[in-house]
């Protein structure tokens, strides 16, 4: 998921760079700071989550979360992911800083649409259909985030629907894990805490 | 049909493959071949047959790899330059290697320096000597062995760098929950200007 630096041509990497700003400008705008903390411990869940390799088979993936946090956080998703993503690149050494922009576009831009698109979805007041939507919004994350990596290689050169195809195959496991982790995340968030979700603002918006 | 067939075993590899690690990889000297390999940060060695570019710093063309089984490639230098290997694994995975000229044994004649090239070719010869043949192939040999026992320990070092210690994950979160520390109290300034203002 995190494309390494050289990989992308220069005005792949200015476009994402400037949208990644626009992004972290909206979602500084529209955070609410009481909800700090709260984006600061998703942060935190995501930057180890790319680092703990869950075993399948004779391979691993690891986490992206990218649709919980979405849900979590709706635009304060873009600042979340992209220190965090930052911090990987400083720290494991994933992606890379001039990539940085491209990166966090791919995987918040997808955390965004999920919120927009699910929100509504695991508000909803029968726990069997917030799970599906869950669900839904897990493993859609997923499948954007593809689409939009595939996407970049495309205007670097890549053929897309090569890069799509492979990037997609290989996010197949992750998509059906998080689909089941975000599905499980949201049904135990709404019963311990169901402001995490903003379901209660949702609620008294409708 | 064969075509076809890779593609299959390639996207079936690659299905479980590369799953968002690290691209890692090295090129090692052992006289004048060069070793290396191409894998992710897990332990996934590159897909068999995976194109490994080799160019000068010029950008020209040396030979085009493709990786064993094991990711593994070798190439025989031939002159005394730098040597680049440029490997697209897919899916914005790609690595870029290099191997200093430095690295490799003086034997191999330097391009771009001519002069350097006929020094070397005329001190032997003014000294062609059984002895002087002995010391060249000696030191050929003493290259190749250095080299044989530096490797693995090259390998194990770079896979060492690439391991990240509970450190790094303890200090990752704690630069995250550091910046949201200072948000909360540019936020409660902010708050406290409003209300004596």
């Amino acid at each position: 998921m995190h494309i390494v630096d050289g990989a992308l041509a220069v005005p792949v990497l200015a476009v994402g760079a400037a949208l990644t700003v626009a992004g972290v400008a909206i979602g500084l705008k529209k955070m609410d700071y009481d909800h700090l903390p709260q984006v600061g411990v998703l942060s935190a869940v995501f930057f180890i989550a790319s680092y703990i390799h869950l075993p399948i088979g004779f391979s691993s993936v690891h986490l992206i979360l990218n649709g919980l946090i979405g849900l979590a956080l709706g635009w304060a998703a873009f600042p979340a992911l992209l220190v965090a993503l930052f911090l990987q690149a400083v720290f494991f050494g994933f992606g890379g800083f001039l990539v940085l922009g491209v990166n966090t576009v791919n995987i918040a831009l997808p955390a965004v649409m999920v919120y927009y698109l699910c929100g509504m979805g695991i508000s909803s007041s029968s726990p069997k259909v917030a799970a599906i939507w869950g669900a839904i919004g897990g493993a859609g994350s997923i499948v954007i985030t593809t689409v939009l990596v595939a996407f970049s290689l495309m205007l670097s050169g890549e053929a897309f629907l090569l890069a799509a195809k492979i990037t997609f195959v290989a996010h197949i496991p992750v998509m059906i894990v998080e689909g089941f982790v975000t599905a499980a995340a949201v049904l135990l968030i709404r019963k311990v805490k169901p402001e995490f979700l903003n379901i209660k603002e949702r609620c008294d918006a409708v | 049909m064969r075509f076809k067939l890779i593609a299959a075993l390639c996207l079936s590899l690659l299905s479980l493959g590369v799953a968002a690690h690290n691209v890692v990889g090295g090129v090692y000297a052992i006289g004048d071949q060069i070793e290396g390999e191409v894998g992710f940060s897990n332990g996934d060695m590159a897909t068999p047959g995976t194109v490994v570019n080799v160019t000068d710093r010029q950008g020209n063309e040396l030979a085009r790899l493709e990786t064993d089984d094991e990711g593994g490639f070798t190439y025989t230098a031939t002159q005394r330059i730098d040597h680049l290997f440029y490997a697209n694994l897919s899916s914005g995975h790609i690595l870029e290697l290099t191997l200093p000229a430095d690295e490799l044994p003086d034997s191999l004649a330097a391009v771009g320096s001519v002069e350097v090239t006929v020094d070397k070719v005329a001190v032997p010869s003014v000294s062609t000597t059984p002895i002087a043949t002995d010391r060249q192939g000696l030191e050929q040999m003493i290259e190749r062995a250095v080299a044989k026992q530096v490797v693995p320990l090259r390998k194990e070092i770079a896979a060492y760098k690439e391991k990240s210690s509970l450190q790094d994950i303890m200090g990752g979160i704690g630069y995250i929950f550091g910046l949201c520390g200072l948000g909360i109290w540019w936020r409660q300034r902010q708050l406290d200007k409003q209300q004596t203002g």
